[in-house]
């Protein structure tokens, strides 16, 4: 919460009651992207538009308290994952501790990633990924850990930077840097074994499986 | 032999070449590879990218890496930046904050 506060400007106008015009003309044309957002964060169509309808109705009823010209997608975020973590914790269940699992055994942190290694000789530009259908990259995404999902939801496809992205999850850089490494590396993995499986990537000669 | 002298071709002759167009010692492949994302993410400044990219075009080890995060990169935007929310999602929104404003 004190995440969403701090969007915030200390020198708007006290009791300056900005128009609902004005509210849907920053924020509607979010719509979309807090709908993503939301659908990755809950993995769930009825879910997300649930969350949807929440964070904009929370963002609404906060609109005083926000200050126009800054980020406005970045604060619906803030609204949205709160929302979704509020959620999240009344509804607490055996994935998420699968989820702390997985964290757990996430990869290290060398910089010679382990899919580069594997495909060296086969498909070292990673051309494997064009083949690989929208779906299954979205449920790879779907399965990593919230942490690492969000990080890589807002970079990758949102496009936030860095700075963002950490006031937004209320941690230094330097966590936002760590958790887009170990995401995408851990997502590089699934993709990359997936498509093994499938045959658009060769397995490597001589590793003997 | 012949294979060690191809490898060594490929690893380390790009380093010596990138030396004399900068006109200083490249940056090292380890550092390359370690500052990928954050070249990648448009996060370094100006000189840092600058040094970064002339990695990448210069070193054949390297370049496969960056082509490889960039595929990787492409995949994940086209699988999921195409949603848009759904028609009666929008309608129901803009019921709610006009609802709302009737309220408040």
């Amino acid at each position: 919460m004190s995440s969403e506060n701090s969007w915030r400007t200390s020198s708007r106008d006290a009791g300056t009651s900005r128009s609902a015009r004005g509210f849907e003309e920053e924020a509607l044309p979010h719509l979309d992207a807090i709908y993503r957002f939301a659908l990755r964060l809950s993995r769930s169509p009825d879910l997300a538009e649930d969350l949807v309808q929440d964070t904009f109705l929370r963002a609404y009823t906060s609109w005083d308290q926000y200050a126009t010209g800054t980020a406005a997608k970045s604060w619906l975020f803030t609204i949205c994952r709160n929302v979704f973590l509020r959620k999240r914790e009344r509804t607490r269940r055996h994935d998420e501790i699968v989820e702390a699992n997985v964290r757990h055994a996430g990869p290290g942190s060398s910089p010679v990633n382990p899919v580069w290694s594997s495909v060296m000789g086969v498909d070292p530009e990673g051309e494997f990924f064009d083949s690989l259908v929208d779906d299954r990259i979205v449920q790879a995404i779907e399965e990593l850990p919230e942490e690492y999902r969000t990080a890589v939801v807002l970079s990758d496809i949102e496009g936030l930077p860095y700075t963002e992205i950490a006031h937004l999850m209320e941690v230094p850089v330097g966590t936002v840097k760590s958790r887009l490494f170990r995401g995408r590396r851990q997502l590089q993995k699934v993709l990359y074994d997936y498509a093994l499986e499938q045959g658009y990537v060769p397995a490597r000669i001589g590793t003997g499986g | 032999m012949a294979m060690f002298d191809r490898l060594r071709g490929l690893f380390g002759q790009s380093t010596v070449d990138g030396s004399d167009d900068a006109g200083g010692a490249m940056m090292s492949c380890e550092e390359a590879l370690r500052l990928v994302h954050e070249f990648l993410d448009g996060e370094l400044e100006d000189s840092s990218a600058d040094e970064v990219q002339q990695h990448f075009h210069m070193c054949q080890r390297c370049y496969p890496h960056l082509k490889l995060e960039t595929a990787f990169r492409e995949a994940v935007r086209r699988a999921a930046s195409g949603q848009s929310a759904p028609l009666e999602l929008r309608d129901r929104v803009t019921a709610l904050l006009e609802e709302a404003r009737m309220e408040g």
